[in-house]
């Protein structure tokens, strides 16, 4: 990481803040916003991603499914969901100078999860991030992956991670 | 807690052929009753479609009830499914999910078995029994037959064969499911921990369907005309036409529900094989649920997804696309179920039953014949549940 540029490391940080404390929050127009326009989102198995399997929890490969991941969490299944608290721990490991503004970032992340009217906290998955980031005018996705080793969800997921 | 002259735990039915105990969901007691009569009774139990382990070596473990499992490709590309236990002290042979290996070796005395379940080695067996003999210490295996590429066990010698025991009126549409040929390729899993009994998570019916999932509402998306076939020994198959309409609004990207169809897809099909493994196409997914029970309380889901081999890339690209986002523990259509599931067990500790409804026509007397949006089709897995757990109905 010793070649990448301070405010490049600030950027990258601050955009991963921006994105974790959206979901903290469930805001989930601010998660939007983290996105570029050519942004895509995945929620994918360790033991898929190792396997070669392409399916994901999440596959969220255009813009598009990422506003419909917004009304899917806000409009569709806001009143069945049993709603949680998260908080998203994430440690940045790695960047790397893709050229043309783009950076490849990883970050360790661990999610813990109170459910609502139950009040114990439990972890709800560990995993990594692998994004592509665009820095210009402000920092962007291109990708965020979250690869999780948790490859047995201990409950349905409702909120992107 | 009530219990039989024998120690056996018991509870009485009620008359009523629409009311099942809340707590038949809730009694640890039932478990080990329900392991013998049922996970190792008279039932058939899918443990792996051939395109999960399309190598030789490949294998994939689980579990019947409580008995580790896997199942292996071997040298001949035949698959077979074992114990997952050494035949000198038990340990388990594999530890992991999914792998390839030539060959299978306990760590604890260095006995090796090859993909075949032969014993083909064990150190200082001179020194062993005077009339031991390798051959007899092969890893048990299980009654096994092949459907469409899925692979089934039993552990009865007596349960009728495969096709008999699910009928045609099962069996037929889940070759359909299976791509017609069981010519498939294998694309991936979801996992997910459900905190509930397992019989609530398999008491799913035909009612919920256009009342739970508001997606179908939002998506303007009427279920088309279908039916609902049920047997006698507890399975269940839905088949509708899909009426997905032209013009979505509710999303900024309505192709994640295109239906594009082969001649082997007409429609929406969902089974319930009993005791616990749910089959579905809707749209162009491919869906087979294995469920694992964690004893009296909880059930683990593995969603296993599947394209077919004739698929261009484009239609691979769909069905990826469609399955990652629509069903399964984080699905558009289908993540209230997994609510439902919790929200049922912590209220089925309340007294008394879960009462039946739609479709019961007399309370008193089985009906087979019921219609797509019923949720009596239900009743004949719980009648044959009751029978083979021995609990005696109430007179009328």
């Amino acid at each position: 990481m010793s070649e990448i540029e301070p405010n490049v490391i600030f950027s990258i940080e601050n955009l991963n803040r921006d994105y974790i404390c959206a979901l903290d929050k469930l805001d989930m127009n601010k998660w939007l916003a983290c996105f570029n326009k050519q942004g895509t989102y995945t929620l994918i198995s360790n033991e898929n991603e190792t396997n070669g399997f392409p399916i994901a929890f999440m596959l969220d490969d255009k813009y598009e499914r990422l506003q419909d991941r917004v009304t899917q969490v806000t409009v569709i299944q806001e009143d069945s969901t049993e709603h949680y608290q998260t908080r998203h721990m994430t440690q940045l490991t790695s960047i790397e100078n893709l050229g043309n503004n783009r950076y490849q970032a990883n970050f360790n992340f661990s999610v813990f999860y109170t459910q609502n009217l139950v009040e114990t906290t439990e972890i709800l998955c560990v995993g990594r991030y692998e994004d592509i980031v665009l820095i210009e005018n402000g920092a962007s996705f291109l990708q965020r992956k979250a690869v999780i080793d948790t490859n047995v969800l201990p409950r349905y997921m409702a909120y992107p991670v | 807690m009530s219990q039989t002259p024998d120690n056996r735990a018991t509870l009485e039915w009620p008359a009523k052929y629409n009311e099942v105990p809340k707590e038949v969901f809730e009694r640890a007691d039932l478990w080990p009753i329900e392991l013998e009569k049922i996970f190792y009774g008279e039932e058939w139990h899918p443990v792996v479609h051939q395109s999960e382990i399309p190598n030789i070596g490949d294998y994939k473990a689980s579990d019947l009830g409580e008995i580790p499992i896997f199942a292996v490709r071997g040298e001949d590309n035949k698959i077979r499914i074992f114990q997952n236990s050494c035949t000198h002290r038990g340990t388990t042979l594999v530890t992991e999910s999914l792998g390839n290996k030539t060959e299978f070796e306990c760590p604890y005395h260095r006995w090796l078995f090859s993909p075949e379940g032969e014993l083909v080695g064990c150190p200082n067996s001179r020194e062993f029994t005077p009339d031991f003999d390798k051959k007899n210490f092969s890893l048990p295996t299980f009654r096994t037959e092949e459907f469409c590429g899925l692979y089934f066990i039993t552990m009865s010698d007596t349960v009728a064969p495969l096709k008999e025991y699910l009928g045609e009126d099962f069996y037929e549409p889940l070759s359909r499911i299976l791509g017609g040929d069981g010519r498939l390729k294998f694309a991936g899993y979801q996992k997910v921990h459900y905190d509930c009994n397992w019989k609530a998570y398999c008491d799913n019916d035909g009612y919920h369907a256009p009342l739970l999932h508001l997606a179908f509402k939002m998506l303007n998306w009427q279920g088309g005309k279908g039916v609902q076939n049920v047997t006698e020994n507890g399975h269940l198959s839905f088949e509708s036409e899909l009426k997905i309409p032209d013009d979505i609004t509710a999303l900024e990207d309505a192709s994640i529900l295109d239906f594009k169809g082969t001649e082997t897809s007409t429609g929406s099909i969902v089974q319930m094989q009993f005791p616990l493994t749910v089959y579905s196409k809707h749209m162009d997914m491919l869906n087979i649920r294995y469920a694992f029970p964690k004893g009296p309380k909880g059930i683990e889901v593995h969603y296993a997804y599947f394209t077919h081999e004739d698929d261009d890339d484009e239609m691979i690209a769909h069905r990826i696309r469609q399955s990652s986002n629509l069903l399964g523990p984080c699905g558009l259509i289908s993540m209230e179920d997994a609510s439902i599931f919790s929200r049922i067990d912590k209220g089925n500790k309340t007294p008394g039953m879960a009462i039946f409804q739609k479709g019961v026509k007399d309370e008193y007397q089985l009906d087979l014949q019921v219609g797509q949006n019923d949720e009596s089709g239900n009743l004949p897995r719980w009648e044959h549940y009751r029978k083979l757990m021995g609990f005696k109905r109430a007179e009328s």
